[in-house]
C-alpha cells in the first residue's frame, strides 16, 4: 500500500516538474519583462533596462537555456522561486496570498461537498417524490448559472439587504477589515467577508455532488448486499447508511478530490468579484505585469493542487472501499 | 375433417402480429422519447428563441451595437434604447444581441471541434491499445496537469482579442478531458464481434475507427457536444470577463457582464440583461443535453418505454 503510493507521488512529482519547465518556456514565449520599463519617465535606454533585470535572470540578452538553469537551480537548491521584473518575490507574494485563497476554497469546497452528498442522499431515498423532483429542478439550473452572474447577483442582493437593514452586514470587497483586533472581532470581521464569495461558490458548486450522490446511490440501493443487510432486519434507513451509501461515496469522494484545481479556477473570477487579494488576483497580475517567475509559480501551484486532488482521491478509495484494503 | 379446422383459431392475440406494424424508425423513437422529458423542450424552444434574437435583434435594432448616442449615456431601458444605454452611449440592446451571436458563435466551434477531436482520439486510443493506448493516456493526464486556464490567459491576451484564435485556444485546451471519457465508453467495443469481423477482413485500424467505433459511440457523441456548449460558454465568458477573451470593439456577453459589473450600482441593467441572456443560454443548453441523454441513452429508464 505505502509502496503504491510512493509510486504514485514520484509520477506526479515527475508530471509538477515537466509542466512547471513546460510553462516556463511558454512563458517567455508570451511574455516580455522588458515591455514594464517602456515609457517610463524619464526614460530608460536599452541597456540601463538589461541592468536592472540581468541580476533579476530576466533580460533577454541572456540565452534561454543559461536563463532557465538559473532559475531552476534557484529552486532546485535554494527553494527560490525568483522575482517580478520590478524586483518582488515570488516566494513571499504565493506565501501571504495561498492562506487568503485556502480561506475561501478550503470553506467552500467542504459546504459544496457536505451539502451536496446530504442532498443526494435525501433526495435519493424519496426518488420521483415532489422533495426529489424539486432538488432535481433547483440543481441542473444553479450549476448550469456562471459563477460571475451568480457572484454578481449575490452581490446586488446583499446591496440590498445592507440597505434594507441599513447596516453593513454583508461586505461586498475585500477579505478583511483593516482596523479589528481582538479574537472575536476578528472572527466576525472574517465571516462578515467570507459569507458572500462562499455562498457563490457553493451555489454553482454544490449541484454536481447533488446529481453524482443521487445517481450513484440509486444504482446501489436496490444491489445485493444490500437486500442481504434488509433481509438480516435492518431497516431501510440503516441499510442505505452503512452499506450503500459507503460505496457509492466513493466515485463521489473522487469527483470532490478532482475538482480541487477547477474551484481555484473558479477562485479566480470570484476572487476578482470580491475584490480578494488571493492567488487569482496574483494570477491576472502576473499576467498583466509580465512577470514570468510569478506566472510559473502559479502554474506549479496548479500543478500541485490536481496532484493533491489525484493522491487524495486515491487514500479515499482506500479508505472507504473494503476490496482494495484486502488485496 | 375440412381443412379450416386444421388452421388454429384466429383469436385476437395473433392478430395483432398480423396487421403490418411498421416499425418505428430511430428517430421517431428519439423524437417520441425527447419530446416526453419537457424541461429538454422548454430548453431547445429557449436556445432557438436565443439563436433567432442574436439573429433578428441586430436587423430591427435602431442603433447600431458601435454607434454613440450622445443625447443618452447611462440611461435605465426606455422606449428608445430597449435595453438602456452605457455610459458611453452605446444601445445595450443592439450589444446584448451581438454579445449573444459572439459568444454563440464561439461556443458551437468549440464545442464541434472538442467533440470531433476528443472522439479522434478517444476511440483511437480504445481501439489501437498496448503503446498507443499508454501514449495518448499519458499526454492526457499531463495536459491535465498543466493549469489550462492560465494557458488560455497568455495566448488568448497575445491574440488580441480575436474570437477565431479564442475558439481555437479553447478547442486546444478542451478536448483531452472528453477524450478521456470517451476512451473508457469505447473500450468493451474493441472487444465486439463487428470490429472483429473488420479486422479480420483487413480494414486498416483508422478505418475501423471511423466507420464502426465513432458511429457506435454517436449518442454519446451527440450529448457531448451539447455539454460542450455549455463548458464552451462559461469558458469564453470567463475570459472575456477577466479581459482576455473577446476585445472592443467585438463584444461577447463575458465582456458585456465584466462591464456592467463596474457599474452593478449605479446602472444595473447593463449587467442584467446580459447576465440574463447568459444564464437562458447555459441552463437552457443543459436541460436539451439532459433531455438528449434520456433519449438517446439506451441504458437510461429515464426515459421510460419506447
Amino acid at each position: 500500500m505505502i509502496k503504491y503510493l510512493t509510486r504514485r507521488l514520484l509520477g506526479w512529482l515527475l508530471m509538477i516538474v515537466v509542466a512547471t519547465n513546460v510553462t516556463y518556456f511558454l512563458a517567455w514565449g508570451f511574455l516580455d519583462p522588458r515591455s514594464n520599463y517602456v515609457g517610463r519617465r524619464p526614460p530608460l535606454s536599452p541597456e540601463e533596462v538589461t541592468q536592472l533585470l540581468e541580476p533579476r535572470n530576466l533580460s533577454d540578452t541572456v540565452p534561454l537555456v543559461e536563463r532557465w538553469w538559473n532559475w531552476f537551480s534557484g529552486i532546485l537548491f535554494r527553494w527560490d522561486w525568483g522575482v517580478s521584473a520590478v524586483g518582488e518575490s515570488v516566494n513571499e507574494q504565493v506565501a501571504y496570498r495561498m492562506w487568503i485563497s485556502a480561506e475561501l476554497v478550503l470553506g467552500a469546497t467542504i459546504i459544496t461537498a457536505v451539502l451536496g452528498i446530504a442532498l443526494g442522499v435525501y433526495t435519493a431515498s424519496r426518488q420521483y417524490k415532489l422533495a426529489d423532483r424539486v432538488g432535481q429542478a433547483t440543481s441542473v439550473v444553479t450549476m448550469n448559472i456562471n459563477i460571475v452572474v451568480a457572484a454578481l447577483g449575490i452581490v446586488l442582493l446583499a446591496i440590498g439587504f445592507n440597505d434594507l437593514v441599513g447596516a453593513r452586514v454583508f461586505y461586498v470587497t475585500g477579505s478583511h477589515s483593516r482596523d479589528v483586533s481582538g479574537f472575536f472581532p476578528v472572527v466576525l470581521d472574517a465571516l462578515q467577508h467570507l459569507t458572500l464569495p462562499t455562498l457563490a461558490l457553493v451555489l454553482v458548486g454544490y449541484a454536481q455532488y447533488h446529481l453524482l450522490q443521487r445517481t450513484l446511490l440509486l444504482d446501489n440501493i436496490n444491489a445485493d448486499y444490500v437486500r442481504t443487510a434488509r433481509a438480516k432486519g435492518l431497516t431501510k434507513q440503516k441499510a442505505i447508511r452503512k452499506h450503500a451509501l459507503r460505496t457509492s461515496l466513493i466515485p463521489v469522494a473522487t469527483q470532490v478530490a478532482f475538482t480541487i484545481p477547477a474551484i481555484f479556477t473558479g477562485a479566480i473570477l470570484t476572487e476578482r468579484i470580491f475584490g480578494w487579494n488571493g492567488m487569482g488576483r496574483y494570477f491576472l497580475d502576473t499576467i498583466g505585469d509580465n512577470d514570468i517567475h510569478g506566472v510559473v509559480a502559479i502554474a506549479a501551484f496548479g500543478a500541485v493542487l490536481t496532484a493533491a486532488g489525484a493522491i487524495l482521491s486515491d487514500i479515499a478509495i482506500v479508505v472507504l472501499d473494503p476490496r482494495v484494503r484486502v488485496s | 375433417m375440412s381443412l379450416d379446422q386444421v388452421q388454429p383459431p384466429v383469436g385476437p392475440a395473433t392478430t395483432a402480429t398480423r396487421i403490418p406494424r411498421k416499425r418505428m424508425s430511430l428517430w421517431s423513437l428519439y423524437t417520441r422519447r425527447f419530446v416526453r422529458n419537457k424541461p429538454a423542450v422548454a430548453g431547445i424552444v429557449i436556445f432557438i428563441l436565443l439563436v433567432l434574437f442574436s439573429v433578428v435583434a441586430p436587423l430591427i435594432a435602431k442603433y447600431d451595437h458601435v454607434e454613440l448616442d450622445f443625447l443618452n449615456l447611462s440611461s435605465p431601458p426606455s422606449a428608445e434604447h430597449w435595453f438602456g444605454t452605457t455610459s458611453a452611449g452605446n444601445d445595450t440592446f443592439a450589444q446584448v444581441a451581438i454579445g449573444l451571436q459572439r459568444s454563440l458563435m464561439i461556443a458551437v466551434s468549440v464545442s464541434v471541434g472538442t467533440t470531433i477531436l476528443s472522439a479522434i482520439v478517444g476511440t483511437a486510443a480504445a481501439y489501437f491499445g498496448g503503446m498507443i493506448e499508454r501514449g495518448i493516456l499519458l499526454v492526457i493526464h499531463f495536459l491535465m496537469v498543466i493549469p489550462t486556464f492560465l494557458i488560455l490567459a497568455l495566448i488568448s491576451n497575445d491574440a488580441g482579442g480575436d474570437w477565431r484564435v479564442i475558439s481555437l485556444i479553447l478547442i486546444l485546451t478542451g478536448w483531452f478531458f472528453p477524450a478521456r471519457v470517451i476512451w473508457t465508453m469505447a473500450l468493451p467495443l474493441r472487444e465486439s464481434e463487428y470490429v472483429n469481423a473488420a479486422r479480420y477482413m483487413g480494414v486498416p485500424g483508422m478505418k475501423i475507427v471511423m466507420r464502426h467505433l465513432i458511429p457506435n459511440i454517436g449518442s454519446l457523441l451527440v450529448i457531448n457536444f451539447a455539454l460542450g456548449v455549455v463548458t464552451a460558454v462559461m469558458a469564453e465568458t470567463g475570459l472575456s470577463f477577466l479581459g482576455f477573451g473577446v476585445k472592443i470593439p467585438d463584444v461577447s456577453l463575458g465582456s458585456l457582464i465584466g462591464y456592467g459589473a463596474n457599474t452593478i450600482t449605479s446602472a444595473p441593467w447593463l449587467f442584467y440583461f446580459p447576465a440574463g441572456a447568459l444564464t437562458l443560454l447555459t441552463v437552457s443548453m443543459a436541460l436539451v443535453a439532459d433531455g438528449l441523454r434520456d433519449a438517446l441513452d439506451p441504458t437510461s429508464a429515464a426515459g421510460g418505454q419506447a
